[in-house]
């Protein structure tokens, strides 16, 4: 056994020492330095994401990348979202017929209990946290147009207090307390809903009032004098940015807390569910 | 009435919680900081809350401040200085087991408080929890003792007596 943990240190010294050797030497080829400066498209960026002298360019966003992933490049994140959640529609497709109300009926008599689930600290740890995670996730969520975050991200870590809460005490104890598929799926259509409603509320300005607008319009621009206003009360909102933002927060928290919930099912029950439903 | 107490409870939890996280003051942050709390308050209420009335009792809140700089300063600090003596000592002088230790307080979040103070201090962890006994079974790197009083005297009594004017 010692000669055997000796080796192993042995060799991985030899590796390292080898490795380090090949890159100073320049063994392995060399590697381009990164450039000094900033780049054109860099500084294009940088110059247009929060600049009100150029009304017609400028994102409102002093946060590029959300500019980028919901106003630069939105229609591509559009299409990222309709992809995760049709993979969502997959999963309810699959558990279909499968009455999560009748299962938590079913139940009633064994949850909750000593016996089931974690220990009684990490349960009061978990309903704890509850609130907490939600607020932490509510603010990367809302402040995406100022700092690092965004919609997606906030969504994820919303589904990390329900998750815990099915982890920690019960499947049954979300679903009794009303964190069922039925609220959730409202919770993500209303969501989506927002992002469409978001991605089409230029082109409808523009219509009615007969001007030229565009899909996925954030600021007004050369050809199409209509957007959605950069502040609100006095405070920048981003236009677009805050509503794609807010949407997707609540899109991706339902989205993800469903998907929890349909996972968390007994495997047997849903395979007689299942295999029931095609032999009749 | 009492729902509305502990929603004010949590809504002062999340609102505090958000705004410290953001890490700004506008009105911006104070809007949807209020917002957010309240959305989450009336969800999470009843689960977080049970007691809404202890709010209004300020001295709990002093005995925590009171609690939170003792722990983090003495009791965290004489831990942390044990375990590393015994990690450093040439003959790793460590004498492990675990020892069940009681406990007397009531509410939950108490009896919370007092494991986590236990595990988060090097040297001990609490690995079960017997609700029906009121025992806490801890792993305990110098256990001097299998006696359970004699052990929550060693372990756990200073935890407790701040637990228990915080929650109980």
């Amino acid at each position: 056994m010692n000669v055997k943990k000796a080796l192993i240190l042995v060799s991985l010294i030899i590796l390292v020492l080898t490795l380090s050797a090949a890159f100073t030497s320049s063994a392995l080829g060399h590697y381009p330095l990164p450039l000094s400066g900033v780049r054109w498209l860099a500084s294009w960026y940088l110059y247009t994401t929060l600049n009100p002298q150029y009304p017609k360019f400028t994102a409102m966003s002093p946060e590029a990348v959300t500019a980028i992933v919901w106003d630069y490049r939105g229609l591509d994140t559009l299409f990222e979202t309709a992809v995760f959640f049709l993979a969502i529609v997959g999963a309810l497709a699959l558990m279909r017929g499968i009455s999560l109300k009748s299962l938590a009926e079913s139940n009633e008599t064994t949850t909750e209990g000593a016996g089931s689930g974690l220990s009684l600290i990490s349960k009061t740890a978990a309903k704890l946290l509850t609130p907490l995670i939600i607020a932490v996730s509510a603010s990367i969520a809302l402040h995406g147009h100022l700092t690092p975050g965004g919609g997606f991200q906030g969504g994820s870590a919303a589904a990390v207090a329900p998750l815990l809460l099915l982890v920690i005490f019960s499947v049954y104890f979300l679903l009794r307390r009303g964190i069922s598929e039925k609220p959730m799926l409202t919770l993500r259509t209303a969501g989506l809903l927002g992002i469409y409603l978001t991605a089409l509320a230029v082109v409808f300005t523009g219509l009615v009032t007969g001007v030229n607008a565009y899909v996925f319009q954030n600021q007004p621009k050369f050809d199409a004098p209509v957007g959605i206003p950069a502040y609100l009360f006095n405070t920048l909102v981003s236009g677009s940015l805050f509503l794609f933002n807010l949407s997707e927060y609540l899109a991706v928290a339902g989205g993800f807390t469903l998907v929890f919930i349909l996972l968390s099912i007994p495997e047997e029950l849903v395979m007689s569910l299942i295999r029931g439903e095609e032999h009749e | 009435m009492r729902f509305a107490g502990k929603v004010l409870g949590v809504f002062i939890l999340v609102f505090v919680t958000y705004v410290i996280y953001s890490g700004s003051t506008s009105l911006y942050d104070l809007t949807t900081g209020v917002a957010v709390a309240l959305a989450t308050a009336l969800i999470t209420a009843n689960l977080v809350v049970r007691e809404p009335h202890k709010l209004i009792q300020l001295q709990r809140l002093a005995w925590l401040t009171a609690y939170a700089v003792r722990y983090f300063f003495i009791d965290e600090v004489k831990a942390h200085v044990d375990v590393i003596k015994r990690i450093l000592h040439p003959k790793m002088p460590i004498n492990p087991g675990i020892v069940k230790i009681p406990y007397g307080v009531v509410s939950d979040y108490a009896m919370m408080t007092i494991a986590n103070s236990i595990t988060n201090t090097p040297g001990t962890v609490v690995v079960e929890v017997d609700p029906g006994e009121k025992a806490f079974y801890v792993h305990w790197i110098n256990a001097v003792t299998t006696e359970p009083s004699d052990a929550r005297s060693h372990v756990s009594e200073v935890f407790e007596r701040f637990a228990r004017r915080i929650f109980d």
